[in-house]
């Protein structure tokens, strides 16, 4: 016991050296300078398995080492690996010509034959794709000559070339890394095309990118981004402080890692700068319709949920006016999702109405409500890493006793809600939709995957209807019918209230003050380093 | 009852002992104590600073600080004490029928017993967590499951020490039943023993509560907890570093009282340690030969 309490003393004498040391290097002229050419950056996980075929590794990542054939911006699908393409009249052969002069990064060319085995080695591991629906239309893709290769689908899939441009799986590996003429079982080398080569990984520490000289489109300016692993905000903050790190944007599960107090400091420091993208997607409360004995299968408490939700104090509040509110899905700047939806303000006293005209009713005043003995109770799931989350969720608690709902709440790692999304095993969850790439058409498809939303939308009234119009508006080729097909889906899911929103997320990236041409990608989970340089003094 | 007597006499465990019955009070009589509702959230009072209602201020929610501070004694001290006092028991009923019958009981049950202590506590806690699930109820029943073999080591000890006495020896001869000599001629004896070794450890249980709390893995929000108050006033660490101080000083003062009171009862209950602190060591050791050879002799 004695020697424990030495230890603790000793413990707590040595923190304390460190916490003042950290002070000193704080006021001693800042290394930024001497580093001034790489880019540092705090990440929240390590890169893992950078096989774009796969799923596990961090998307920054892959998209800085690979590319894909076609690329999504804000003017739409843009040229990247092939210059140009044809779509067949019926649909179902797209033609393309790819650039010349690329090569990979082991110095293996890119050329139809490349495109051919990738997309081949996608497809012998299907069932891992099934999110993307192009994986279920591909019946061929042949070379026709050296720059030439030919896709050949089912059936008519409007959202093909959307899809090809994701940063997975349709982006290509050297053929001199497959295994076996395979890439499921790994890679033996992470040779891509695309403006920086992954020199060194050390697990769960770093990652270290270079610039790639010959990249076809000119050798990025940033010369070395080096990703560190740093879970913590707080240690993030002091990383960037010390100038240990220099860049830092939030990662792709939407959780904020850094206090946005403590972002403001680091800009009035005159170091950084604090850039936000447009609203990227939509953060959400999922519903699971499909669980019958819960109360969330009844519409009416779902709707009453969405009323009793004050986001303008959510957004106002806990986010600090960063992220503005969200009252639909899908906000209206994604593609076909400018559709007139019934607006639900914030109403408790309607919220209240609803769940009395449903049968819920309190016995006494602030009581739990109950129908026909079933206790008016639901577990809200949420990320354990997320502050955000946290915050929100205790405050809907408090604001939802109020109307008589009991909410409980559980913290848990995202892997850990993830696959409680996929089992079904949950009444609400925080979700986001997946990104301006991706939205409407890949979040909408999956509604039907059971890996993503399937338990959201199978319990609802018109769920088979729901199906089929997705199905539909994926094989559509009139622009006409798929917007009419996209109102009716976004209308039912909107009725039925199943996807509560709640903000819409954007990106934000602390970066070097001097650092320039700061942009975005479609999506939240990418940034584009190659555009990227420093100001010269 | 001259190790109660010694120990009344140490100030700083006085002091401690009334810190901690003062703190277990608040605890119990929260609902009366609490100025507000510890889960109110007050989202236009975030962060504010003390003030007259709100003594302590509001956290990241707009709760008061305070009523959370009290509460929390509640899974931080209370709950944590329950759990000992059942790992106690479980031990000391192992302990007391291992030490005094001996033989093969003593065998297998002290076989068991190394089992359980080859994990690593913190280990077990985790597997537990693991298995069952977060929660508080899930960590103290890990506490229990990990923490009674111990005691059941110490207490079988001691009680073997004591059944060898020859006035257990005589009331066997007269024919007194096993179960009242343990009650009556061992039990009071082993008691000082006991209280000693779960106080001491009363002090780590209460940190590592409040260790898994902080990680996430104890108590669910938004229920108040000191682990999990530090461990949100970290978040925003370095624009109102004021948070942590509340749920840190409860945390350290009270396994310090923990702590300090255990010293005592050690020091109280072992008349060498007490009279070590007053006389050099070489007299003490020199003392104790004496006494040792004259009653050898």
């Amino acid at each position: 016991m004695k020697k424990a309490q030495a230890g603790w003393l000793w413990g707590a004498i040595v923190s304390l050296l460190v916490l003042a040391g950290c002070g000193n290097e704080n006021a001693a002229p800042s290394e930024p300078e001497k580093q001034a050419r790489e880019l540092v950056m705090a990440v929240s996980k390590d890169i893992k398995d950078m096989n774009p075929h796969l799923y596990t590794g961090s998307m920054f990542a892959q998209g800085m080492l690979y590319e894909s054939l076609v690329e999504n911006t804000e003017e739409g699908i843009k040229p990247l690996l092939a210059e140009s393409w044809e779509i067949s009249g019926d649909g179902k052969v797209y033609t393309f010509h790819l650039r010349k002069n690329v090569t990979f990064h082991d110095g293996a060319p890119f050329n139809a034959d490349a495109v051919k085995k990738n997309i081949e080695a996608v497809q012998h591991n299907a069932a891992k794709h099934s999110w993307i629906k192009l994986s279920t239309k591909i019946a061929s893709c042949n070379v026709v000559d050296e720059h030439t290769v030919e896709l050949v689908l089912t059936e008519p899939y409007y959202p093909t070339l959307v899809e090809l441009s994701m940063t997975r799986p349709y982006v290509f590996v050297s053929p001199k890394n497959f295994i076996e003429g395979e890439t499921k079982d790994g890679l033996n080398g992470y040779s891509g095309t695309g403006p920086y080569r992954l020199v060194e990984h050390k697990a769960e520490q770093s990652a270290v990118f270079e610039a790639n000289e010959q990249y076809w489109g000119g050798a990025p300016a940033i010369k070395k981004i080096t990703a560190k692993v740093l879970p913590a905000g707080e240690t993030t903050y002091l990383a960037l402080q010390k100038g240990e790190v220099n860049f830092a944007f939030t990662d792709d599960r939407g959780a904020n890692n850094l206090d946005v107090e403590a972002m403001n400091q680091l800009e009035q420091s005159g170091k950084y700068q604090i850039v936000r993208s447009q609203p990227m997607n939509t953060n959400f409360l999922a519903a699971n319709s499909s669980k019958k004995e819960s109360p969330v299968h009844d519409r009416a408490v779902r709707e009453a949920l969405w009323y009793a939700m004050d986001r303008e104090l959510i957004s106002k509040q806990i986010f600090a006016g960063t992220e503005p509110p969200a009252d639909t899905l899908f906000s209206s700047n994604v593609n076909y999702a400018n559709v007139e939806l019934k607006q639900r303000e914030y109403a408790p006293e309607k919220a209240k109405q609803l769940l009395e005209e449903a049968g819920w009713l309190a016995e006494q005043a602030g009581g739990v409500r109950k129908k026909n003995g079933a206790v008016l109770a639901m577990k809200l799931y949420y990320d354990v890493n997320s502050s955000a989350q946290k915050m929100e969720a205790e405050w809907m608690q408090d604001q939802l006793k109020g109307i008589g709902i009991q909410l409980d709440l559980i913290g848990e790692e995202s892997s850990s809600i993830a696959s409680r999304r996929s089992s079904g095993d949950y009444d609400l969850l925080f979700n986001q939709t997946w990104g301006l790439a991706y939205d409407p058409q890949s979040t909408i498809a999956a509604f039907t995957s059971k890996s993503s939303y399937y338990y959201t939308t199978s319990g609802i009234a018109q769920a088979d209807e729901l199906y089929k119009k997705i199905n539909d508006v994926m094989v559509s080729t009139e622009e006409q019918a798929r917007k009419s097909l996209y109102r009716d889906i976004l209308n039912i899911v909107h009725e039925e209230a199943v996807f509560i929103p709640l903000t819409n997320g954007s990106v934000t990236i602390v970066a070097p003050k001097d650092l320039q041409g700061i942009s975005f990608k479609q999506t939240q989970y990418e940034l584009p380093f190659e555009r990227m340089s420093f100001a010269t003094k | 009852m001259k190790w109660l007597k010694n120990a009344l006499h140490d100030k700083v465990a006085m002091a401690s002992f009334t810190f901690l019955v003062l703190i277990a009070a608040a605890g119990i009589f929260a609902p009366f104590l609490a100025p507000h509702d510890p889960k109110a959230v007050h989202m236009d009072m975030r962060f504010a600073p003390a003030s007259w209602e709100y003594p302590l201020g509001n956290d990241q929610l707009g709760r008061c600080v305070l009523s959370r501070l009290i509460y929390g004694i509640r899974p931080s001290l209370l709950w944590v004490l329950a759990a000992l006092v059942l790992s106690v028991g479980i031990g000391g009923i192992v302990g007391f029928v291992a030490g005094y019958f001996r033989g093969r009981l003593d065998a297998v049950l002290m076989r068991l017993c190394d089992v359980m202590l080859s994990f690593p506590g913190y280990v077990m806690t985790l597997a537990i967590i693991g298995i069952m699930g977060v929660g508080l109820e899930n960590i103290l029943i890990a506490f229990v499951l990990s923490k009674w073999p111990w005691f059941a080591r110490v207490i079988r000890t001691s009680v073997r020490q004591y059944a060898e006495a020859d006035y257990v020896r005589f009331a066997k001869a007269i024919g007194i039943s096993d179960w009242q000599i343990m009650t009556r001629h061992i039990a009071l004896v082993a008691t000082p023993d006991i209280a000693v070794i779960a106080s001491s450890s009363l002090g780590s249980m209460i940190l590592q509560i409040s260790g898994f709390s902080f990680l996430g893995l104890g108590i669910q929000a938004p229920n108040a907890e000191w682990g999990m108050m530090l461990s949100e006033a970290r978040e925003v660490m370095f624009s109102r570093p004021e948070l942590m101080l509340a749920p840190g000083l409860a945390i350290v003062l009270t396994v310090c009282a923990v702590n300090f009171l255990a010293d005592a009862l050690q020091t109280a209950l072992d008349p060498k340690l007490g009279r070590s602190r007053q006389k050099p060591q070489a007299l003490v050791s020199a003392l104790d030969t004496g006494i040792s050879g004259k009653s050898g002799r």
